[in-house]
Parts: C-alpha cells; structure tokens; sequence
C-alpha cells in the first residue's frame, strides 16, 4: 500500500523538488551576501519569516502588498503564455490608478452609492489599462515592434503623468510637500474587511479565478498559448495571431489597471506619487520576477505573489530593526528568480 | 543667433554620452548573437560605483575606471547565464535590469546612508583642444569632458574594426551564423563573452557619466529610462555604429529641448515636455521596426549539436 501511495504522490513531488532545491541554493547565496554586507544573516532569514507570518498584523501587512502585486504579475504573465514580453506592468497600473483619482474626484458631487461608486472606478481603472496597453499592443500587432521597449516607454509617460496630475489644479491637494491628489469622496473607497485589508482582495482572487478559466478553459486562452509556443504554426492553422497579442497584452494592462485603481481606492484614498512602490520597488517590476518564478501559470500566480509579498513585509522589517537597506529584496527576488528558473531548465533539459 | 546654436550643440554633444556609450555597448553584444537589454541597470550600477569610486578616492578617473570594470562583470555574468546556462537572454536581461536597480541603491545606502545634503563630487574637467576650440561652432563640440572626446573617437573606430577588419568580419559572422563562424575556426563562445564583457563596460561608462557629468551625486532611477531607448536607438541604427551616434545626436538633441522648453515657461506643461523622448521612440520604433534588420542569430545561444 505504501508504495503505491508514494508513487501517487512522487510525480508531485518531482515536479516541485527543483523549486525547493532553488529556494535552499537561493536563500544560501543570500545569508552569505548578508554576512559579507557585515549584518547576522540567521537574524536575517529569522525576520524575513516571522515578521510577515508571525502575528496577525504581520499578516494583514502581507495581504496589502499580495493583493497589487497579484495583479501586476498578471500583466507580465498573460503576454508572456504569447512569448511577448511586457514589462509595462508599472505603466498601467499606474494608468489604472490616475483614471481612478481622476473619475472619482470628478464624481464627487454625484452621491452615486457606494457599491456603484466603486464598481464604476474599478471599471474605470480596467479601462485605463487596457488603454495604456493598447498602444504597444498595436505596435506589436501591426508593426512588428517588440513590446519590451515599448511598454517600457509607456512607463515613463505614465511617471509623468501621475506627477502632472497630482501637482495641478483641480486635483492636487493644497499645501502638501508631496505631489498628491485631494482625496477621493468616501464613496468611491474600498470597504475594510480585517485589519486594514480591504476588499481589493476580493476583486484579486475574482480576477486570478477568471484568468485561470480564460487562459485553460476558452479558446482565446488556446490561441494565445498557441501563438506563444509557435506563431508561425498557429497561423498555419488558422489561428489569429494579431487578435492573439492584441488580447493577451490588453488582458494584462487591464488588469494591471484595476490593481492600480485599488491600491488608489483601498490603500491611499487619493492619487500619490510613487503609490506604486513599496520599499522603493516598483509592483509592476516584482510582478515580473513573481511570474517568472511560476512561468505565468494562473494556479502558480497566487503563491508566488504571496511569497513575494512575505520578502516584501521581511525586507522592510529588516530595515526596521536591523538597518538593511531594504532595496536588499531586489537582490533577494532576483536571486530566487535566477535558481528557479535554471532548475526548471534542468529539469525540463 | 549663433549663440544659441553654440549653446544648444554644447549641451546636445554633452547629453548624447550615455545614449551614444549604452546604445554602441548594446551593438557590440548584439552584434555577436548576445542582446543586452539590462543595459539600464548595468548603468545605474555604474552610477553608484563611479560615483563611489570618485566620491572615496577624490578622483573620477578612480570612479570611471570602477564602472568600467563593474560594468565588464555584469556583462561576464550576462553571457555566463545565456551562453553557457543557455537561460532565455530576455528573461537574464530583464533580471540583470532589476538586480542592478536594487544593488545600485543598496550599495550607495550601505555606504554613505541617507543624507540631508548630499555628498558632490567634481564634475569631469572639460579639455579644450588648441586652435579648434576657438573656431565657431566647432567649439561647441570641442569644448567638452574626456568621455564625449571619447564617444567621438569611439563611433568611427568601431565602424573601421566592424567593416574594415578581419576582426569585425569574424564578431559579424558570429552574430548572422555561428554553425558556419564555428566550422572556419571562430571561437563562438570566446566572441561572445568578449564583446558582451566589453558592452558592459562601455554601459558602465555611460552610467558613471551621469553622476560625474549631470548631478554630481548618486540618485535612484538616476538613468532615468536612458538605458531603455539605448535598445531603441540600437535598433533603429539598424546595429550600426554611425547610425547610432546620429540617433544618439537626435534623442540628445530632444532631452535639451525639452529641458530648454521647460525653462522658457512654454503654455505646455512641463511633464509633458518631459515624456517627449520617449513618445519619439515609440513613434520612431512604429517607423522604423519593420525595416531594421537584426543579426540573424539574436537572441539564441549557440550549441555545436
């Protein structure tokens, strides 16, 4: 009996072995690069664990940094089951989150109630996305234009933006120090569930579940994944390549959008400069890390997000008490990314 | 009149450095089958080192020397894990682009900390070359740091060794098919290192000019996309050197008006003046992309089987 159970449970266990012997390589690189840095690397890797998962505060704090950071990984991982490359997740969740401070303060005398007020900012925020994705995806769909440089430039004007909007009348809050928008009407905020999460959580797991059954379960999920393993043989077939990158790099900015929106409606109420960053990393630049570590599965998304949000809340706890600067989770992330994907390529080679 | 041409060709020429030394490193990787995308983050870990380097010894030579060397090991790292781990050279780019990011920062704050006042150092002396700097114009060009002397110089010796050189036709061939490089007797993998190795210097270089040149201190994000629109430029000049040093020109010239427009209190507001250079990429890759002509082996490893 016992054997056959074990071998029930060995292609599992095979197929994540590579994960775990990466993370024990990743985090032994790491707690050397801590020592060499001149910091107690036990005390280290003690508080990267139990800050995040320790209490449930901790927890709370993980769950705010989970939630935009599920969304921008979809905007990586969606183009990237096409073989396109978008790294324009910071543009339009940016995007995502101007739209939202714009309508909403534009709404303020409207005394819409508050589901519909927020239903339509989110909507808002999906829209704008998928604007700002738009442009590479056409440039991509049309023009042959590789969408890493493209979606990169659409970060920049997207920078900007939010500067422009947050230091210009109507919109900017008088007599601050830092560029910010007048708060949005109470309406238009995502209601707080627990601890400070907000619903936004309820919005991430909604959209992760769609993604999930659009990309396994529907055709455009097919022909998106078709168009990735071999474009010219998709369009043998029949295939729409054009529709298939229009869509996949829309979805993503769309999504990437609605997470800008919430962290506006959820987290900070207003348009802020710099809302997208936390710990000065951008969440559209984690979210590529955290899709790579899962290859952009759907099922994959949720974890890897949550992992990468437990380094998050570590590594600024680790400023906190030990004085690492906390852009040290760059280094981590980046670390992590690299073993993972070199097992996956040894075990697939 | 002539003032303000003189004026504005003295800052085109000096603003065109990190574009023209990114975009020409970019080249020369690519040229041999190894695309370099990381090329921002190689030049924000050049920034913090350069700076690091002139800051400590009191010298920038010191600083420029550092990057230069930082910048040749990141680009050892980036052909290690695409040639030899055979991991995808986008997926390597955009990891090297983030490692850098986040080791820059992490450097500079491990070293000096956080400062009201931030620590200055010198900027690059400028060196004036007899006679020509005093003639019209031409002084605008020849009035400037060692480093754009250098880009200068740069530009065409690459376009000689490339086209005119035994060398260069055996880097190109490496690029547009290394089964056939291989079977004449080119080393595939020794090419590839060495020209990745000397891309990384040179986007070290352009990343050490920004905090010698523009600011004189270290600042996050100080590359500020540049490393970016180096893909751009290396792309529309067709992986050409002189093509590149005259986009280069032409993003330099775009940055300084833009800079200038902003200072002259123009009704546009001033973000938007500042989004300009990227919005001209985005137009110049709809052009351009479909013509631009890649080397054939971009992007792949080479393995003999």
């Amino acid at each position: 009996m016992k054997t056959i159970r074990a071998s029930r449970f060995a292609p599992y266990l095979l197929r994540l072995s590579p994960y775990f012997l990466a993370m024990v390589v990743a985090f032994g690189v790491i707690g050397v690069l801590i020592t060499l840095l001149g910091y107690n690397a036990l005390e280290a890797f003690h508080t990267i664990v139990f800050v995040p998962l320790g209490s449930a505060y901790g927890l709370a704090e993980t769950f705010k940094k989970f939630v935009p950071l599920l969304l921008a990984t979809f905007a990586y991982a969606i183009p990237f089951k096409a073989r396109l490359f978008n790294i324009g997740g910071w543009g339009q969740l940016l995007s995502g989150g101007i739209a939202a401070a714009v309508v909403g303060l534009a709404l303020v005398d409207s005394h819409l109630p508050s589901p519909v007020f927020v239903l339509v900012l989110l909507l808002v925020g999906l829209l704008a996305g998928a604007l700002w994705a738009l442009v590479p995806a056409g440039l991509a769909a049309y023009f042959a234009v590789n969408p890493i440089i493209s979606t990169i430039m659409m970060n920049f004007i997207a920078v900007y933006l939010v500067n422009y909007v947050a230091t210009t009348d109507p919109w900017k809050a008088p007599l601050t120090g830092h560029a910010m928008t007048l708060p949005l009407p109470e309406e238009g905020w995502l209601p707080s569930l627990v601890l400070g999460v907000h619903a936004g959580i309820i919005v991430a797991i909604i959209a992760n579940a769609a993604v999930y059954f659009l990309m396994n379960k529907s055709v455009i999920g097919y022909e998106i994944k078709a168009t990735g393993a071999n474009p010219i043989a998709a369009r043998a077939f029949g295939i729409d390549v054009k529709r298939a990158i229009l869509v996949s790099l829309i979805l993503g900015g769309a999504i990437a959008g609605i997470g800008g929106a919430i962290e506006v409606m959820g987290i900070h109420h207003r348009l802020v400069e710099g809302f997208e960053m936390t710990g000065g990393a951008q969440y559209g630049v984690l979210g590529i890390l955290t899709a790579l570590i899962c290859a952009g599965d759907p099922l994959g998304v949720p974890i890897a997000a949550f992992f990468m949000s437990v380094l998050l809340i570590g590594a600024d706890a680790m400023q906190r008490t030990m004085g690492i600067p906390v852009e040290i989770v760059f280094v981590i992330q980046v670390l992590v990314v690299l073993f993972v994907v070199l097992a996956r390529k040894v075990k697939l080679g | 009149m002539l003032e303000t041409i003189t004026l504005f060709l003295e800052l085109v020429a000096m603003t065109l450095v990190p574009y023209a030394l990114c975009s020409l490193g970019i080249m020369i990787g690519g040229r041999t089958g190894v695309f370099n995308i990381s090329g921002e983050g190689i030049m924000l870990m050049g920034a913090s080192t350069g700076f690091l380097g002139a800051y400590f010894a009191g010298n920038s030579a010191v600083g420029l020397f550092l990057a230069l060397i930082v910048g040749g090991c990141l680009g050892l790292l980036l052909a290690y894990l695409t040639e030899t781990l055979k991991i995808n050279q986008f997926i390597i780019g955009i990891c090297l682009y983030i490692f850098g990011m986040g080791l820059a920062d992490l450097l500079y704050k491990i070293i000096i900390g956080v400062q009201l006042t931030p620590p200055l150092v010198q900027s690059l002396p400028k060196i004036l070359i007899p006679g020509l700097s005093q003639v019209p114009v031409l002084d605008a060009l020849l009035n400037q740091n060692a480093l754009v002397y250098l880009t200068y110089a740069l530009t065409p010796v690459l376009y000689y060794v490339l086209y005119k050189t035994r060398l260069g036709l055996n880097t190109r061939a490496v690029g547009e098919n290394p089964k056939v490089a291989d079977v004449v007797g080119i080393n595939v993998v020794r090419t590839r290192y060495t020209c990745t190795m000397i891309g990384g210097m040179l986007m070290g270089l352009a990343g050490a000019y920004l905090p010698l040149v523009f600011t004189g201190t270290y600042m996050p994000l100080i590359a500020g996309g540049r490393g970016f629109m180096a893909i751009g430029l290396a792309i529309f000049g067709s992986w050409r050197p002189e093509r590149i040093f005259a986009g280069s020109f032409l993003f330099a010239g775009i940055e300084v008006l833009a800079f200038r427009m902003q200072i002259l209190k123009i009704a546009v507001p001033y973000q938007f003046l500042l989004m300009l250079p990227f919005i001209a990429v985005l137009i110049l890759m709809g052009v351009f992309y479909k013509r631009a002509e890649f080397p054939a082996a971009i992007g792949s490893p080479y393995s003999r089987e």
